[in-house]
């Protein structure tokens, strides 16, 4: 298992409390292309925020490839963000000031990895994605498709254990969509694991398994 | 290092007009800094070259007139110094190694066959050339061996030596005549403004008569330290004298005295006064810039939340935002505080220049020490301005990634 969630509970603290992730048991396997779906309001971003590493969650156990990931410092998690998960955001998130090499390679220079090495690296990944000619593109003069290729180059460039996309496709028009989707696909046959959250019922379709997230509560599979 | 250098480089051509705007403040501050630290020291500068520490361990006194009735005698009145007093100071102040006696002779003439002069000279001690630095152009100052044998011999300013001989390179071995005497010119020396005539007081002595009446004493005092050392070393001469002259120990009014060694030390304290005031002018101008500084911080950090963010997602430790944040502060005050360092020093080059050595103002200029203290100011200053702005930026989480803008 790569991913296992053992009766995960997550709170937000209020005047009226808000009980968002009730016992969310969940497991994905390593090389499953596995889509998370619910409406909005569902829980799902709070999941995916824990899956990602990015907040706490109050009871339970989840385990990150092997790793107890709990109570975790700011350094651990910032560490195991960078090595373990690859994101890739529905706004691409590239700084926009930075060429599309420089965006690819900033992973790896908060891994201390040297200028030469890790734009070789980031290269590889842009190449594997086919937009060795943009590298040296401000975001600006890339198409969203482009975009978000680039954002899954940098989410790619440290070999992370999964791929984490928050509604990968949410900001592209439909026939890019499909371009992005093809992507996931090639990579998931490489053996990539993923996980896209989304509420996009097209995009769902095109991944292996749909969990389905209602009222902060997976609901049966094929239900 | 390379690789912040380049980060900093690029965020901070993202923002070029607001990091120019905030760097003429910084720049601004230190200019002024310098520009202020610059002047002082050509004040200060000026000082050492009018006070040189080596005649600064002298006391000069004059005769003053007796404010209290003392030992049979009524006040008010009037002491005459003698050379003779220097044995009695000599005897009883064990730290003097020398007591140069000076009188004038005002209406004595000196004249050539070309020409003549009526201002006088000065009978001095080889003392005198130390405390009126007087330099010398040509020949010699009256010595000791002048003083001990009593010849009669003569210094000029290079004026009179013009004037007496037509050019001041030929008055030295050549005679003027004085007092109805003849004198052998042993030396010509140069002074902005001082000009007298300088003849051996001994010899002077001698053909008055032995008139021993000194217009002035100049005691030389060995291992003065501090001010209580020159305040003991006064009161020492001035109770010499005291019992010399007759008059009450206590009574101040019986002598003027300058005590050099003292007003030195004054000075010195002073000095060091104004440049600390100097340092706090300018390092509170230098303030407002740092402000300004702190602030744009503040606002890079604001618009860059969800930037910080992503970095945070993608793996930034706290400790490497903290980093970029304080280093963009201090780069920012570092380099356009280069500039203000360059534009102040190229400013005190151009006065300096300009207005060469004039009176009380030399050499406005700002050495390599005080560079590296302002160096120092300014990478402190920077990294203060940022520290906020960076615990503020660490804060961001790294979910301000997954908020759209």
């Amino acid at each position: 298992m790569i991913i296992t969630l053992r009766n995960v509970n997550k709170t937000y603290p209020g005047i009226v409390p808000l009980h968002v992730l009730k016992d969310i048991n969940l497991e994905i396997e390593r090389g499953e292309l596995v889509s998370i779906m619910g409406a909005s309001g569902s829980g799902k971003s709070t999941l995916l925020n824990i899956l990602g590493i990015l907040d706490n969650y109050d009871s339970g156990e989840y385990l990150l490839d092997g790793v107890l990931i709990r109570d975790l410092g700011e350094n651990r998690a910032a560490w195991l963000r960078n090595r373990m998960i690859g994101f890739v955001f529905q706004s691409f998130n590239l700084i926009n000031y930075k060429n599309a090499l420089e965006n690819v390679a900033l992973p790896l220079f908060y891994q201390g990895v040297g200028r030469r090495k890790r734009n070789a690296m980031a290269m590889e990944q842009l190449e594997r994605m086919g937009l060795a000619d943009r590298a040296h593109h401000l975001p600006g003069e890339l198409s969203g498709g482009q975009k978000q290729r680039v954002a899954i180059a940098r989410a790619l460039v440290t070999n992370p254990s999964i791929i984490l996309a928050d509604e990968p496709t949410g900001a592209l028009d439909s026939h890019t969509s499909k371009e992005v989707m093809d992507v996931f696909r090639r990579l998931n046959a490489e053996g990539m694991t993923i996980v896209i959250v989304t509420h996009d019922p097209g995009v769902g379709a095109a991944t292996n398994r749909i969990i389905r997230i209602v009222d902060g509560q997976i609901t049966p599979e094929n239900a | 290092m390379l690789d912040l250098l380049r980060e900093i480089a690029q965020t901070l051509r993202n923002n070029r007009l607001r990091t120019m705007l905030t760097g003429i403040a910084v720049a601004w501050g230190i200019f002024m800094l310098i520009v202020l630290l610059g002047a002082a020291r050509g004040v200060v500068n000026s000082f050492h070259a009018n006070v040189d520490e080596s005649s600064a361990n002298t006391i000069n006194i004059w005769g003053g007139v007796t404010s209290e009735p003392y030992k049979g005698y009524k006040d008010g009145r009037w002491i005459q110094l003698k050379g003779d007093d220097a044995g009695a100071i000599m005897k009883d102040n064990g730290n003097v190694s020398s007591v140069a006696a000076y009188a004038s002779v005002d209406t004595a003439k000196i004249i050539t066959a070309r020409d003549y002069l009526n201002d006088g000279f000065r009978a001095v001690y080889p003392e005198a050339a130390k405390s009126g630095k007087v330099d010398m152009a040509y020949g010699r100052f009256i010595n000791y061996r002048d003083i001990s044998e009593q010849r009669r011999v003569m210094v000029l300013h290079e004026k009179n030596a013009r004037l007496l001989f037509g050019d001041e390179t030929k008055a030295v071995g050549n005679t003027v005549s004085s007092m109805g005497l003849a004198w052998t010119v042993v030396g010509v020396y140069r002074h902005r403004w001082r000009s007298q005539s300088y003849a051996p007081y001994t010899t002077y002595k001698a053909i008055t008569g032995n008139n021993d009446n000194a217009e002035e004493l100049m005691v030389t005092v060995e291992g003065m330290r501090t001010e209580a050392d020159g305040e003991k070393a006064e009161a020492g001469i001035f109770k010499s004298l005291a019992r010399q002259h007759q008059f009450s120990p206590t009574d101040k009014n019986a002598l003027w005295t300058w005590n050099k060694f003292t007003s030195y030390l004054r000075n010195v304290a002073a000095f060091g006064y104004l440049d600390l005031a100097v340092w706090v002018i300018g390092i509170f101008t230098l303030l407002s810039g740092i402000v300004g500084v702190s602030n744009i911080m503040f606002v890079s950090v604001r618009e860059r939340t969800h930037e910080i963010g992503i970095r945070r997602a993608i793996g930034a430790k706290p400790s490497a935002i903290l980093t970029q944040v304080l280093a963009e502060s201090v780069a920012i005050t570092a380099l356009f505080g280069y500039i203000g360092i360059v534009a102040g020093t190229a400013i005190l080059q151009l006065v300096d220049m300009m207005m060469g050595d004039v009176e009380g103002f030399k050499n406005p200029t700002v050495d390599i020490a005080i560079a590296q203290k302002v160096t120092a100011a300014l990478i402190l200053s920077g990294a203060f301005a940022g520290l906020f702005p960076a615990l503020k930026a660490i804060k961001v989480k790294p979910v301000e990634a997954l908020r759209d803008e």
